[in-house]
């Protein structure tokens, strides 16, 4: 990124100040959290699918909703139209509350935010005909009296481009695009202002994507409808999108206009995400950046930064800055190892093995280092940490071994602050990151490395060097 | 079909615009109704007074809630607990009234704004003040005694049409005469011999029931043809698979056969219930005996026409000493099997529809709900059902079966036991049915559309009504119609282990108690005839459950009986 940090003015809970407020705001999102309880009768540590989120949607525009399976986008979008509650935080829809509605309130606010869903074949009825069930929203409102409703649903059908003639009709006799388009007449029966389309394409064939996104299109221009766009094909994004907001593990990692974020990402997420569509030309030269691991478990998410265990452009401690990248790598995958070890529940013959002296399910240490750092020339001075971290897995277990790891070869994207150094072993007191606006148009990035206070490089050069 | 495919019509519209084919089908039904139009009549009339006996024991609750407070807590309380029973069950009575008769809300009309849950309570307090005021009217001033007049007179009315004749009726097509010298007949249908008369009334009863099948499937092919707006729907192809199901045709032609035999048991039946079941000492009736014609009551006869083994017996398609014809022979005590098993068609069919249909209710309820909440209502219908399913079905219906007989609860003398029974096999036999359906129910509430229809605001109890149960109606009307056998082989069992349904109201599995020690005798028949009913009945059920299995799913086919939980939703 050529373009340094702007000020760092903006606080988590109060975003987008200086882009937002001489527009018209239409959904206020902040610090919105949407958390899964467990699985049992007494709960237990529940699932962060949206883990503190803010950001605005302004009236009028297409706000793209981008990132991986399972980071948490489509509990945000079901959030936003109270089909979760939320846990904490607040929906502003034209400065009302939304998440302390209830009851006829809700039903009646119901009317302005209406859903596309993903899957075509699973959000229609099959027994009821197309009339009925794109008729069923004036139905419960109570919308005037039948025969207008009726006359209502065959505009809209042809609104959508289907046949008036298939109100008769029954779901399956229509293909997945025209099933589609029957899903979007009846979010638009009721007139909403706003509309959450959760993945409308990506069940479709390439050649009626491109319908369906254009009739999307046509009718945000007719109705003057506000979109939110979740999706995880990017070129899709960036068609139709105004703005986009780039989740990772629950949270926005960066939100931003869209040509301004995909020509020059500002945040380590974005870069990799970016880099991840493919090129339609064979011969154009490019470089993946390849993340490693799997995403953690939204159910412990890593302290500070969420992406901190996979980000290529993490901070690294200045005393280690000429370490090599590939033994970088390896001791990314030691540690998630060590963490994925403390989390696996250790049956009852693993606890007998462990009492009667043998190897363990997993493997012992020795046989994760041989793995890991056999064919990497590693220098005394971390070969030592290693030594002294193995000990302290097999004696104290995997959190004594990880804490050890993380006061070296941490740094403050993993929560250790910067000032007190290797020092501070209580990682309760996390530093997350915060985040900064990296452009003139108000785009925010979450990522350590645009602070303005410290000295770090920004991510595109970080990155370039490691790659 | 697609010639008023663009029009906005109602059904009455679209048959005003065309009316011929529709009028055919109603001047034809009309014919139809006209020749049983008397056994109709006494069919309203029996449900009338049944309504009329329930309605006088709810609305003697409050009389009898006041004796008991009075006596212990003194008069004044006596009066405000009556005054609370009544307006509770006049509520009860506004829910239904509210449900059946009122399709507006009175709130609206009356523009009263308030929030929805406090509406819903206002509108209720409203029907429940127009029921008292009703009500009060009635019981306080003369309103009540000309209602009373206009019930009577129309209950004469309807009685004097019952004693038009029909088609099927007895006096029409008679059995009961006797034999001259000569061999003819005096006293039955032209003169024709008890047997072939009776076969010619059973003929006749089949011939209509089955014209008139006929005539309800044309109905729906000139609906479907003349003024249906849908050109197809998934049920046409459920009708045609259903069709071509052979197993499930020869199920559903077993259990047409059993119902046109409980409905027609009076028309059936060679002897009437009276005269040979309940008071045969009461009606007497003629033969030529020695001395010419005699007269000689049914009770004494049957002393004759007992069938005990060896010699004492009348067996299948005979007559006894005194020309009466016993298609099925007599039972022990002489009296005819087969009005016998007629008459217990009705009983066993009543018993084991009332039954189903209250599990299933009770099963489709719950599994709608637990589906829908999921959590904790789950898991406390588990337990439930689990505590239930535990408990060997059988003992826990023979002792609680015992203990209300010998407690005499009022409950256990409404229809000799019946009703009873059908309770006890209902509240112990749903954890069977919600478990069967659970699955469905589980898969169908995951789907798109119950979130989208929670996403415009419909209702909890109008999303598991519109976009749940329909995917489970069909599991559930193939585990009820399999279950349905097992509450009549139960109720059978029960009888034939001396429990169950009291003497004389007939019963098959008591006759196949009674009969069981002479089975290796020439009276065999008395076991052995209710016993392959009992079977099948119980095989044309669970045919008719195939089919109909088969017929909505056509995924499922190929599976065994288990599809149910393994078939998807759609």
């Amino acid at each position: 990124m050529s373009q340094n940090a702007m000020e760092a003015n903006a606080t988590e809970t109060e975003p987008q100040v200086g882009s937002s407020q001489d527009d018209d705001v239409m959904v206020e999102v902040r610090d919105l959290r949407t958390y899964y309880e467990g699985e049992g009768l007494f709960g237990g540590t529940p699932v962060k699918a949206v883990d503190g989120v803010s950001f605005d949607i302004k009236r009028g525009e297409t706000l793209g909703l981008v990132g991986e399976s399972g980071c948490g986008k489509s509990t945000l979008g079901r959030t936003l139209i109270q089909l979760e509650s939320a846990t904490g935080g607040e929906i502003r829809f034209d400065g009302t509350d939304i998440t302390t509605l209830s009851g006829a309130d809700l039903k009646k606010w119901r009317r302005n935010a209406q859903m596309v869903f993903q899957d075509p074949d699973s959000s229609l009825n099959d027994r009821m005909t197309i009339g009925e069930i794109v008729r069923e929203p004036l139905d419960v409102h109570d919308w005037k009296t039948p025969r207008e409703r009726r006359q209502h649903v065959k505009e809209l059908l042809d609104t959508v481009g289907l046949q008036r003639e298939h109100y008769y009709r029954y779901p399956h006799q229509f293909s997945g695009g025209q099933r589609q388009r029957i899903g979007i007449a009846r979010t638009l029966t009721l007139e909403p202002e706003f509309i959450v389309l959760d993945e409308p394409v990506s069940a479709l064939d390439v050649s009626v994507q491109a319908e369906v996104i254009n009739l999307l299109e046509d009718l945000q221009e007719e109705f003057g409808l506000t979109y939110l766009f979740i999706a995880h094909d990017l070129s899709v994004v960036r068609h139709i999108c105004d703005r986009v907001a780039v989740m990772y593990l629950g949270n926005i990692m960066e939100i931003g206009p869209t040509e301004e974020l995909f020509a020059n990402p500002a945040n380590p997420y974005t870069h990799s995400l970016l880099s991840a569509i493919p090129e339609p030309d064979p011969s154009a030269h490019k470089d993946r950046i390849t993340l490693h691991g799997t995403p953690p478990s939204p159910r412990f998410p890593p302290d500070g930064c969420p992406f901190s265990t996979r980000c290529p452009a993490r901070i690294r401690p200045p005393e280690y800055e000429n370490l090599d990248n590939d033994l970088w790598v390896q001791l990314d995958t030691l540690r998630e190892v060590l963490r994925e070890r403390d989390r696996a529940e250790k049956s009852v013959t693993d606890r007998i093995r462990e009492l009667l002296g043998k190897e363990p399910r997993f493997g012992t240490i020795e046989e994760i280092y041989g793995e890991l750092f056999d064919e990497h020339d590693v220098p005394a001075d971390v070969q030592e940490i290693l030594d002294e971290t193995a000990d302290l897995a097999r004696d104290e277990g995997e959190i004594a071994a990880l804490d050890r790891l993380g006061e070296e070869f941490g740094s403050v994207c993993e929560g250790y602050d910067p000032d007190t150094g290797g020092e501070n072993e209580d990682t309760d007191d996390p530093v997350a990151p915060e985040y900064y606006t990296v452009s003139p148009t108000g785009r925010r990035s979450f990522c350590h490395r645009h602070d303005p206070s410290a000295e770090y490089a920004e991510p595109d050069q970080v990155l370039d060097e490691r790659h | 079909m697609s010639m008023n495919e663009f029009d906005d019509k109602t059904l009455r519209e679209r048959i005003a615009d065309n009316p011929q084919p529709a009028l055919a089908w109603l001047a034809g039904a009309l014919v139809l109704v006209a020749l049983e139009l008397g056994r109709l009549a006494s069919g309203i009339v029996q449900v009338g007074e049944t309504t009329r006996f329930a309605l006088g024991g709810i609305a003697s609750l409050p009389g009898l809630v006041e004796e008991s407070v009075a006596s212990s807590l003194g008069e004044i309380a006596g009066l405000v607990a009556f005054g609370l029973a009544a307006l509770v069950l006049l509520g009860i009575a506004a829910i239904l009234v509210k449900w059946l008769l009122i399709p507006w809300t009175l709130v609206d009309r009356l523009g009263i704004e308030a929030s929805t849950g406090v509406k819903d309570i206002i509108e209720r307090v409203i029907v429940t003040g127009l029921l008292v005021v009703a009500a009060a009217l009635v019981v306080l001033t003369p309103v009540g005694g000309v209602l009373e007049m206009a019930v009577s007179a129309f209950t004469r009315g309807v009685e004097w049409v019952s004693s038009l004749p029909t088609i099927t009726s007895r006096e029409l097509i008679s059995n009961e005469g006797y034999q001259l010298p000569d061999g003819s007949w005096e006293g039955t249908f032209l003169g024709l011999s008890p047997a072939v008369a009776w076969a010619l009334r059973v003929a006749v009863v089949y011939a209509y029931a089955l014209v008139w099948l006929a005539w309800l499937w044309r109905g729906y092919e000139t609906f479907r043809a003349h003024y249906r707006e849908a050109d197809w729907t998934p049920r046409d192809d459920s009708i045609n698979r259903f069709r071509n199901h052979y197993w499930g045709m020869f199920g559903l032609i077993v259990v047409i056969m059993f119902l046109v035999m409980a409905l027609w048991a009076p028309a059936v039946s060679p002897a009437t219930a009276e005269a040979n079941l309940y008071q045969p000492y009461e009606h007497e009736f003629e033969y030529y005996g020695d001395d010419g014609v005699e007269t000689i009551s049914h009770g004494d006869a049957n002393f004759d026409s007992r069938s005990q083994g060896g010699d004492i017996n009348v067996g299948i398609m005979s007559y006894d000493d005194y020309d009466r014809f016993h298609p099925f022979g007599t039972n022990t005590d002489g009296k005819d099997l087969f009005t016998f098993l007629a008459y217990g068609a009705q009983v066993s069919l009543v018993i084991g529809l009332l039954a189903t249909v209250l599990m299933a209710v009770i099963a489709t309820a719950l599994a709608l709900i637990t589906a829908y909440y999921k959590g904790v209502t789950d898991l406390v219908t588990i337990v439930a059902s689990d505590s239930i399913i535990s408990l060997p079905r059988f003992l826990l219906v023979l002792l609680l079966s015992v203990l209300f007989m010998q407690a005499n609860h009022p409950v256990a003398e409404i229809y000799d036991g019946g009703l009873l029974l059908a309770l006890i096999f209902a509240g112990t036999g749903w954890p069977l049915l919600w478990r069967s359906v659970r699955g469905p129910a589980l898969q169908v509430s995951e789907q798109e559309w119950i979130d989208a229809a929670k996403s415009y605001g419909q209702s909890p109890a109008a999303t598991m009504r519109k976009h749940m149960a329909p995917y489970i109606a069909g599991y559930m009307l193939i585990y009820a119609s399999l279950s349905l056998g097992g509450v009549i082989i139960g109720v059978a069992a029960l009888s034939f282990l001396g429990f169950g349904v009291q003497a004389p109201t007939p019963e098959w599995g008591r006759a196949v108690y009674e009969g069981q020690s002479l089975i290796p005798t020439s009276s065999w028949h008395i076991a052995t005839l209710p016993g392959i009913l009992v079977v099948l009945l119980v095989t044309g059920f669970n045919a008719l459950g195939d089919g109909i299995r088969d017929a909505i799913d056509p995924q499922s086919e190929a599976s065994d009986g288990a599809a149910g939980a393994a078939g998807g939703g759609g």
